[in-house]
């Protein structure tokens, strides 16, 4: 697994803004404007790597992923799958592409259609494009079932009559069953025991080697991303702000943001959880349809400072090799010359008007 | 009361030692979705009794005309007016028919127009209405603004203009008159529900792994319709024999010497007073499967319905 960038990226986000429209008006229809999910995300996958993306829920983790797919259409910017750019893509020239990039969904009971058997629904894929006789087909099925560790004999049952780290085990298998380059893993353990977790996720690996699977993983449990990643992105509220090698992050946090997500992790030592300093952000995650200006977290950083940080943008800057982030006061808080402040929530000026509910991302 | 209880009791113990069998490795209940629907509705009493009388109905109507010594289409004077008796149960009309026999062909003429009908609305309102809220967007916009457009228009002058526009009234216009008249409702339940699953995970599963459009269409969303579709059958087949027999009573119906319950009812009209059977007989006919046709329908509501599936 390369760690940083050996060889071309497989996949490679350039500036990604997908903003959903909020509509008002029975007859006309009016744009008055736009949940902005994702804005101006840029990142590299490599070929062989695990690229956790992790933030709080409605920053537009699975927004990126989705939209990486095509399941979403970006509004701007460009998508680059193995050096094509398919951005622009008709479906129709999507189709082909998509036996290359799968996905694993966070829901097992929603991810498997409940009138399909097991065995059709791993099938799918392959009935989809076209590609198994009748004979063939049951073989393959039997085989990716044995891939993910199901009985053979599951095919011919349905979902229902499984528990969820099985179900998810059969979504493993019908993402595997294009021997697929790329999967997106939306939050593929949320929903399941911590017992059970491990093995999904042990599985993940396991196949990550037998098929040469690049992963993007997208999670808010940092102990989980910790253990699978090579490198994990950070999101706050559509943008991101840290990107660095896992144990670098967990080891020297750089972005405010994710210093306070590192210690809200539990840490399973009650001498070490005693003593160790948590910071609880202020405030809620403010509207992604009129996100605060300038740096976006500054309503809630405990690091403000009077300069800067209400008045510019903070761009992505590389701090150490593979290590990036987008805070301007990175250096000092590396050098520990900063310390996080308490706070209240700073309101953003105009006040934030109540938005509609996102889409559901 | 104490035998129904007992009875539970012992297909629960039945069930529990068929869940155990699982559990040691035995087959798994295939359709066990299936079997429990089978299984609330026929816990329902009214629902049981609705299927009872419809299929009483469906047998009377399908077997009589075999069985009758009398030729329903016979014209004798000497015969007319006769009150029920042994011979003519439901006794004759002012032709001297009998109206055992008239009653039960023209239940088959009204059960028939009943269900083309409702298939044909199923049909339609299938295709509609999934493709409308599958399409979203400004298709879906300007499909259900016709649809309200349509919605505006009265039920009956509607299927009167339709039969109209035929000049001619027989079985099929009839079908077609009744199906232009009331397919919106299932259009509008069928855009409903589509909309509702196309929001699910595996619909989303089918888009990333590259499956075309009808495909999810087809295979993903209509079969996991099929409940709302069976219900839907039972809940319009009343209205669409219910509207036949209305346009038959005025007189836009089957005409003679061939009958349906309405066109019978509206022979009986002129009599009334003196022969009040000729009337009442067709009109509890016409009562009796719609009544029961709601039964089969609310029970299988509570069957099929996911949400009472704890219970």
């Amino acid at each position: 697994m390369s760690t940083n960038g050996a060889g071309a990226p497989l996949v490679s986000v350039e500036h990604l803004k997908v903003y959903f429209p909020i509509r008002s008006g029975i007859v006309l229809d009016r744009h008055v404007g736009d949940i902005k999910a994702v804005d101006n995300v840029s990142f590299d996958v490599y070929r062989g790597e695990t690229l956790g993306l992790v933030g709080e829920s409605g920053c537009g983790k699975s927004t990126v992923g989705r939209a990486i797919l095509r399941l979403y259409d970006p509004t701007e910017g460009r998508i680059v799958f193995d050096g094509q750019d398919i951005t622009e893509l008709k479906e129709s020239q999507m189709r082909p592409l998509r036996r290359r990039m799968q996905m694993i969904f966070q829901d097992p009971f929603a991810s498997l259609n409940p009138r399909h058997s097991v065995g059709r629904i791993i099938g799918d894929p392959l009935r989809a494009h076209g590609l198994a006789k009748r004979g063939d087909l049951s073989k393959r099925v039997r085989e990716l079932l044995q891939v993910v560790g199901l009985p053979p004999d599951a095919g011919s049952r349905f979902p229902h009559e499984f528990s969820g780290g099985q179900r998810q085990r059969i979504g493993l298998a019908r993402s595997l069953a294009l021997n697929p380059d790329f999967i997106v893993a939306d939050e593929p353990v949320s929903a399941l025991d911590v017992s059970i977790q491990a093995q999904i996720i042990n599985l993940l690996e396991r196949l990550q080697g037998e098929f040469d699977l690049t992963y993007l993983f997208i999670a808010h449990d940092l102990a989980v991303v910790r253990h699978i990643s090579d490198r994990i992105a950070v999101m706050y509220l559509g943008s991101i702000v840290e990107i660095s090698p896992a144990e670098e992050l967990y080891e020297n946090p750089l972005h405010p943001y994710t210093i306070a997500l590192l210690s809200a992790v539990p840490i399973p030592d009650p001498e070490v959880e005693a003593k160790r300093e948590t910071i609880l952000l202020a405030g809620d995650l403010p509207s992604p349809a009129n996100p605060p200006h300038a740096c976006r977290f500054h309503t809630r950083c405990p690091y403000i400072q009077p300069t800067r940080c209400t008045t510019e943008v903070p761009a992505l800057r590389k701090l150490s090799d593979g290590h990036v982030v987008a805070c301007h006061w990175a250096e000092e808080i590396k050098a520990g010359r900063l310390r996080p402040k308490e706070r209240e929530a700073v309101a953003e000026q105009p006040l934030l008007q109540p938005a509609e509910e996102p889409p559901p991302v | 009361m104490v035998v129904d209880r007992r009875a539970d009791f012992e297909a629960s113990l039945t069930r529990t030692a068929e869940l155990r069998g699982d559990q040691a490795g035995g087959a798994l209940q295939r359709a066990s979705l299936l079997r429990d629907a089978v299984h609330r509705f026929l816990k329902n009493r009214a629902a049981v009794a609705g299927a009872i009388a419809f299929l009483i109905m469906v047998v009377f109507v399908t077997i009589t005309p075999w069985l009758s010594p009398h030729d329903p289409y016979a014209i004798d004077f000497g015969k007319a007016y006769l009150r029920p008796s042994w011979d003519h149960p439901f006794g004759t009309d002012d032709f001297g028919r009998d109206l055992f026999i008239r009653t039960a062909l023209g239940g088959r003429v009204s059960i028939l127009i009943g269900f083309a009908a409702t298939v044909a609305i199923m049909l339609v309102g299938i295709l509609y209405g999934s493709l409308s809220g599958f399409a979203g967007g400004a298709l879906d916009n300007g499909m259900m603004r016709f649809l309200d457009a349509l919605y505006g228009l009265p039920y009956l002058p509607f299927a009167i203009l339709t039969l109209a526009i035929f000049g001619t009234v027989n079985f099929w216009t009839m079908v077609v008159a009744l199906t232009v008249a009331s397919w919106f409702t299932t259009a509008r339940v069928m855009r409903g529900q589509i909309i509702t699953l196309k929001e699910n995970d595996y619909v989303r599963a089918a888009n990333a792994l590259g499956a075309r459009w009808y495909r999810i269409l087809f295979r993903h969303l209509l079969p996991n319709t099929l409940g709302v579709i069976l219900i839907f059958v039972f809940l319009e087949l009343p209205g669409v024999i219910l509207g036949e027999a209305f346009l038959s009573f005025i007189g836009l119906g089957i005409s003679a010497p061939k009958a349906s319950w309405g066109t019978l009812a509206q022979e009986g009209y002129s009599s009334y007073l003196a022969y009040p059977y000729i009337i009442i007989i067709p009109s509890l006919c016409i009562g009796w499967l719609i009544l029961s046709a709601f039964f089969v329908a609310d029970g299988l509501r509570d069957a099929l319905d996911p949400r009472s599936q704890e219970a």
